[in-house]
Parts: structure tokens; sequence; C-alpha cells
């Protein structure tokens, strides 16, 4: 599988002055980067440090504006991706390239076989070869929409490591979509390739990660190479950190100490609640659940285990196929979105590119959508009053919005994230159903606004926090409840239980 | 952390400030002139020299009022039936069906007027005929929005199914009830009172219905770039999930839409009977339901930019005309120069959204 002549070269691939530039921002700026042999070069920093962009010039979706790239001895041009490919260069996107109405076998086969037929029956052998060798757990004849995140991943590494001849395998914020047990699984995993001579590209913002596995660090920022050091050297955790982040200091999130006297009225309740998911298989089954005034319960699950279904059933975007769903006191049907917004309820989705972005639309405009109060101007809008007060609103500025004439539909992931937040925080509902807050978002942003979800609790939003992170959920929540199973378990205070626990239930249920 | 203050030059990806000057205006230009000089290669073969034809075509439009008149007479109901596959794209429903519509609006035009109206004054009547097409087209709207909306059914099938429908329905009046006593048993409708015309402006065939469609296009305009309720369709249009997720009743909305837009192709129906034939044929309005829904798309879909087209479509109807006249060729090969444009058009225009 690896290139024989890989002790010829010191190196993989090397990089030179790469700069890429689009229009006048330069979002690359003469990068130098070397990836060796059998070991793990990370590459880390904030959203918009440049990211991205490097590893789509790796991977040959962007042509360098200056700068070479040298493989094998000689320089090499890497675009289109198929030319990046038949070098050996494969990547594991964050969004996963699969078709989920196909099997397993037959999206690996449609990036790997050549020719007319399709030899599944070889191919299947080689699956489970790969799959057994690296501990990558999928089952070939699995559809891959009934697959979870990690699992998807774990077909998109294989499907990587079967294309032939690939060399260097380039991760895209791999741990993002995984519970802490996969997360170490999937650093075992890097080791067993790292033996084997793979060269591999990891791109995080996770500092622990970086610290356990990497051989190699490229820390970027603002488009430069801020810092590069190697295991040998010696890996400081604080030294990357501010590598990262420039002069800008860290403030710690605070939570008060819950009052345990007072009891607050309760503002959501869930009785005997049982949710179908969009093929009418059952989600979760007869669970409960409440919520507390000023409340942040935290939920914690494997993703595909209900977390989108719970989250919109209790937004009246599903209905409940049993049981009763009551806020403030009052009986509410799914289906009637606009009865949920009217009863204090905000939800800020899981999936905010595809389900709130409007494409054309200005920031401002999708500020008036379930956050700035419309405010009338004859048969239309008053924009210029909603913009005079989104840019005083200090929400928007704490997490740093971009311009409100600017289109959503051209902001990066994590810009599109500040957008959904501020419009959340700005209208402080009653009740906030918000999924994931932090993904996307790099360590200051995610700081800012787990403390600003802190005070809107403070101030008596009940939240619904689902989250991927369980040091965020055990640091921001009054109680912790999991989904596993088809079940909802809990409530456990975070003060009671530990995150080997709650992972543990994640991953086994009631049972663990 | 500080974004970048860089806002793109309409495309992404990077285009410099030099490039983005002049190439997309000469690509433009390209675009326009492609089909005329392929449709040129295709006149060639029959012996008709495609500059004098342009030539003509140009001369018969601009050259005096009675050809300018016949145009924009001919663009009528393009912009009319192009409203009426506009509104409903911006959001996000593709409605074929104004040629149905179109036809029901004519026959209900044609039935008020020649069992009500007939002894009507003309500033009553007119407007009350004009008020049953917008209820025929906005009944036969309704049939698809309803579909839709109860049986999930897809409106762009549907509508287009129902254009049969639609069009045997006046067959079938103009062949019973509706037939005229005096016309030899061919399958017209009596004509109307000359009251229930629309006045005409002098020295051309031009009706008021011209002005009625330029209008109601601004009106359309206005509703969807300035009002509320045009914020929510367009936010329907381009993600439904986020129209949703803001609390909208999507299926009301995709409902009243359709609605309009059968309303918009009924009028043009009664322009068609009122204005220029005066009676009700299985042949009246034919295709001009096709032609607006090309309209619109040339237009992107943006109900001013929609006269401009419909205006264009309009002249090379005409120059169909001229083309049987001068050349010997039919009038509907003229047709193969519409089909022309469009393809040049919207694969240019996906180039370049690229």
């Amino acid at each position: 599988m690896v290139h024989p002549d890989v002790e010829s070269y010191p190196y993989l691939l090397k990089a030179q002055g790469l700069t890429k530039r689009f229009g006048s921002l330069t979002a690359n700026q003469s990068i130098q980067l070397e990836v060796k042999p059998g070991s793990i070069h990370a590459i880390l920093g904030e959203n918009g440090a440049g990211k991205s962009t490097l590893m789509k010039m790796l991977y040959g979706v962007y042509e360098p504006d200056e700068g070479e790239i040298w493989m094998d001895g000689e320089t090499v041009s890497l675009h289109p991706p198929t030319r990046a490919r038949a070098k050996g260069i494969g990547m594991v996107f964050q969004d996963f390239r699969v078709i989920p109405a196909m099997t397993v076998l037959d999206n690996i086969a449609l990036s790997v076989e050549k020719g007319w037929r399709i030899r599944r029956k070889s191919l299947r052998n080689r699956i489970v070869e790969v799959s057994s060798k690296y501990g990558l757990a999928v089952d070939p004849d699995a559809f891959v929409w009934q697959l979870d995140l990690g699992q998807r991943q774990r077909l998109e590494i294989v499907k990587v490591l079967l294309a032939p001849g690939t060399r260097i395998i380039i991760f895209d914020e791999p741990t993002s979509v995984l519970v802490p047990q996969e997360v170490e699984s999937f650093l075992q995993m890097l080791d067993l390739l790292r033996r084997d001579g793979y060269g591999i590209l990891l791109i995080t913002h996770k500092i622990n990660e970086v610290l356990a596995c990497a051989d190699q660090v490229t820390v970027l920022r603002s488009g430069r190479v801020s810092h590069q050091m190697s295991r040998e050297e010696g890996l400081d955790g604080d030294a990357l950190i501010s590598a990262m982040l420039g002069d800008k200091a860290l403030k710690p999130v605070l939570k008060p100490a819950p009052n345990s006297s007072e009891v607050r009225p309760e503002v959501l309740r869930v009785e005997n609640g049982t949710i179908r998911g969009d093929h009418g298989e059952e989600v979760l089954a007869d669970f409960q659940l409440s919520m507390r005034h000023g409340e942040i319960v935290g939920v914690a699950g494997i993703s595909g285990s209900g977390q989108r279904e719970l989250a919109e059933a209790l937004f009246g975007l599903r209905k409940l196929a049993s049981g009763t769903l009551t806020v403030h006191g009052k009986p509410l049907r799914g289906g009637d979105v606009r009865a949920f917004m009217e009863a204090g309820v905000s939800f800020v989705s899981e999936d905010p590119i595809k389900e709130s972005v409007i494409p054309g639309f200005t920031i401002l405009e999708h500020m008036v959508l379930d956050g700035i109060p419309v405010r009338n101007k004859g048969v239309g809008i008053d924009w210029r009053h909603i913009r005079s007060e989104l840019e005083n609103s200090e929400e928007a500025k704490s997490l740093a919005l971009a311009d409100a004439g600017r289109r959503a539909d051209q902001l990066s992931g994590g810009n599109v994230q500040r957008m959904v937040l501020s419009r959340a925080l700005i209208r402080k509902p009653d009740i906030l159903i918000i999924s994931y807050p932090s993904r996307g978002l790099d360590i200051g942003t995610t700081l800012t606004i787990q403390q600003r979800l802190i005070e809107l609790a403070e101030r008596g939003t009940a939240i619904l926090l689902f989250s991927e992170d369980l040091d965020e959920l055990f640091k921001l929540s009054d109680k912790l409840v999991v989904l596993a199973g088809k079940r909802l378990l809990g409530p456990y205070l975070p003060s009671e239980t530990d995150k080997a626990q709650i992972g543990a239930r994640m991953l086994k249920g009631e049972s663990a | 952390m500080k974004q970048p203050t860089f806002v793109p030059v309409g495309v992404s990806g990077g285009i410099g400030p030099f490039r983005s000057n002049w190439k997309p205006l000469f690509k433009q230009l390209l675009v326009w002139l492609s089909p005329f000089v392929v449709f040129g290669v295709f006149l060639l073969f029959y012996h008709v020299n495609p500059l004098r034809l342009y030539g003509s075509m140009v001369q018969s439009t601009f050259g005096d009022l009675y050809g300018l008149g016949e145009v924009l007479l001919k663009a009528t109901p393009f912009i009319l039936t192009g409203l009426a596959a506009a509104l409903p794209a911006k959001a996000g429903l593709v409605n074929v069906g104004g040629e149905g519509q179109l036809a029901i609006g004519a026959l209900f035009a044609t039935g008020s007027a020649v069992f009500l109206l007939e002894r009507f004054p003309a500033w009553l009547g007119i407007p009350i005929m004009l008020l049953a097409g917008a209820l025929g087209g906005a009944l036969w709207g309704m049939l698809i929005a309803a579909l839709k909306v109860k049986g999930r059914l897809n409106e762009t099938i549907t509508s287009v199914l129902l254009n049969y429908v639609a069009g045997y329905t006046v067959a079938f009046f103009v062949h019973g009830i509706l037939k005229d006593p005096e016309s030899f048993n061919w399958p017209y409708s009596p004509e109307i009172a000359w009251t229930l015309r629309l006045p005409i402006f002098d020295g051309t065939r031009l009706h008021v219905g011209f002005i009625i469609a330029i209008v109601l296009a601004i009106v359309v305009w206005y509703v969807l770039a300035k009002t509320r309720l045009g914020f929510r369709i367009r936010v329907l249009g381009s993600n439904r999930h986020a129209a949703e997720r803001a609390g909208m009743n999507v299926n009301r909305t995709y409902f009243w839409v359709l609605v309009a837009a059968g309303a918009l192709a009924g009028i043009a129906g009664m322009i068609e009977i009122s204005g220029i034939e005066g009676r009700l044929r299985p042949t009246t309005g034919v295709n001009y339901g096709y032609f607006g829904f090309l309209a619109a798309m040339l237009a992107w879909n943006h109900p001013l930019k929609l006269l401009g087209t419909s205006f264009l479509l309009g002249m090379i109807s005409v120059a169909g005309n001229t083309l049987e006249i001068g050349s010997g060729l039919p009038a509907s090969s003229a047709t193969i120069l519409m089909g022309l444009v469009l393809l040049f058009i919207l694969g240019g225009r996906r180039r370049a959204k690229r």
C-alpha cells in the first residue's frame, strides 16, 4: 500500500512558500510544511486561521498562487484533486462525502473500483481485512443512512485506505463527531497507521489530541505559520495555545454555584413522550423530561441517538407520536412552530447552514427570523431600525458577528454559527433549545458563548443544551440526561457523576 | 476573532477587480448574440439573408408606431403568464400551469361577458369581466395548490397535466353551451359586446391590457421586494427549512401564492378575449403560458426584468410573421430562435454562477 520508494526521501511531501489569496484576502502566506512517512503532523489553529485553505491546496482543491510542493524529489502540481489522489493523497472530510441511500460496500466501490464491473466479493474481503487491521468496525452491508457519524467516519477512512497508492492521509477535524471512548480508539488507529508508514496530517483545534499523538505540530494564525515544533524538541500545551491565540487572553468560564434550597417553577415538561424519525422508526420511546426556570439541562449521547428528533419535537417541528408536551403548563401540539415560538421557545438547529441560512440574504435579514422583533414601516420592514438595534447589541458584539450587510451564504461555518447564536441570545427566550453551540468555533468564541449561555440562564432562560463535548456539558449543565438505545436516561447531577460514567451510559445505555 | 472585512465581488472564488469589469460584459454580449448567429446559419440553408431579416425585425418593431404596438401586444400576455411563473418561483415553486390558467381565465371572462354582462356599461362591465377572468385562473391555480398542500403532489407535474384538462374544458364549452348559434358549427363562442372590448391606442391594435400587465408586474415586484409578505415568500423560496424554523405556515403560503399566480394568468386570458379576439376559440392564447414561463426563466424570475424579456419574445413572435411573408418559412420557425435564446442565456448564467 505504501509507496516502495519512501526510504529514498526523508519526506513524503514538502511544501515551500505556499501562498493563496482570495481577492484582497490572503488566506495563506508562505507556508512551510513537511510530511514524513510514519509520522503524524498536526495543524493547529483557530477558525479562519487558514487551516482549511492549506489542506485544500494539499488535496488539490485549490491551486497555490505561489510556492511549490515537492514529492518524490520533484515539484508536483496537485490540482485538481484527482491528481492529488493519483499521487497518493487521501482526505477524510468533516462533512462526509458519502451517499446515504447506498450501502457501505457500494459507497466504497464508487470511489475505489475501476472499470465496468464491480467485484463486490473481493472488495468485501479487502474491506474486512482493512477494517480488522486498523480496528475500523464497519458493516459493509449496512446502508449509510443507518450509520451514526462515527461509523460514517470509519467508512470514509476505509475508503481512503483502499484507494490505490494512498500514502498521505489528511484528517479534517476528525474527532469533532466522536464520543470520548471513540476518540481513544481513533487515536489508537492513527498510531497503527503511523506504524505502517503512512504520513498523516491532522487538522484540529483540540490541544489534548495534539499532545497525545502528534510528532510534529504547525500552528497557523491569520494565514501564517506562527509556530512549528516537534515531539523531540518537546511539545508544550501552553506554548501551543499562545501560538494559536496570539496575545489574546482567555477568560475562564464561571458558573455560579446552584442554589439548591430554591425550587424553581417548571417551564417545560414531556410525559411519556415517544418520537419517530424520518423513516417512521422509533427514535425515543416513552421518555420524561422536565426543565425548570433558569436551568441548563445538558443532553449527552452518541451522535444520531435522537438528538435532532428530540430538539425538533420540543420546537414543534416534529409531532410526538404519543405522550404530552406542556410549556408553562399549557399543552402544545407539534406541527405548529408559531405556537411554540409564542410560548417563548427558541431553537438553534444542529445544522444551521442547511436549516437556517437563506441563500442570497444578508445577516441583517436573517436577524428578524426569530431574533430581533420586526418593526413595521408601512407594509414593509424598518430595516434601518433593525440594523441599528443589531449593531448596538452587546450579544452580537461579544460574538464578533460579521458585518450585517454580508450575505450569509458566503460566510464560513464559524460565522454562520455566530449569526444563529447572536440571534438566539438577542431574542432572550424563556426556553432555548440549542444544538452544538461550539461546533466549528475557536476556543475564544467557544468560551464567550458558554459564558453567555450561563448569563442567559441566570436571567431565567431554561436551556436544553445538546453537545458532543462532555467537558462543555459538565461545565455548563445543572443536570444531565443521556440519549442511548432509544431511551432518555437521567437526569444526573454533574456533581454526582463523572465523564467516564456518562460516556459508558452513552455507549451501553442503562446497564452501564 | 476579527473577521476580515472583505466583500466578494459578485462571484466567489476570488476574481480580481480587473477581470471582473470587462470580461462579464463581453460574455453577456456573446450570450445574447450567439443565438442570432446560430439561427442565422439555419436561415442560410433556406437562402434567407439573416442580416436582412434581423434588420427588418428591428425595422418593423421600432420603425413605426403600428409595429411597436404589435410587439407590445404580443408581449402583454407573456408578461402576465410570466408573472404566474415568476411569483411562485420566488416561493420555491415551479408553476408551468400559466397555459391552463390563462385558458380557464378566458373561459370565465367570455362566459361572464356572454351570459351576464351583455348590457353592462363599459366602466362596470370590463372590471367585472376582468375579475371573472382572474377568478377562473385562481380556481385553476387552486386545484394545483390543493393537490400540492393536501395531496403532497409535485406542482410542476400537476400544473402541466392540468394544462391539457384546461384546454379540453375550453373545447367542451365552445362546442357546447358557449357555441355561437350563428357559427355554422365552428367551435367558437359568440362575440362579446363591443362595450366590453378594451380601449385601443390610436394608430395601433394595442389595447390598455398592456398597461394593466405593466402595472401588475410593478405590483408583484413591489410586494416581493418591499413588503413583509414578500420577504416571507422569498425566505420560503430560498430555504424552506429556515421558513419553518421562523414559524411560518409553509403550506398556507404555497397555497395562496399558487392561487395568486393563477389569477394573474387568468387576467391574461381575459385580456386576450376583451382586447384582441372578442370571442373564445379553442386556440385562444395557445402556448402563451409556455412563452410566459420562458420569459420568466430568462428574467431569472425578476418581475421587472420580465418586462424586458417579454418584449424580446414579443419581438421574435412578430418576426415570425415577417419571416412567413418575406421568405416563405413558416412563422413558427421563430420558435427555434426563442429556444436558442433560452438555451444560451440559461447556459451562460449557469457558467457565470459557478
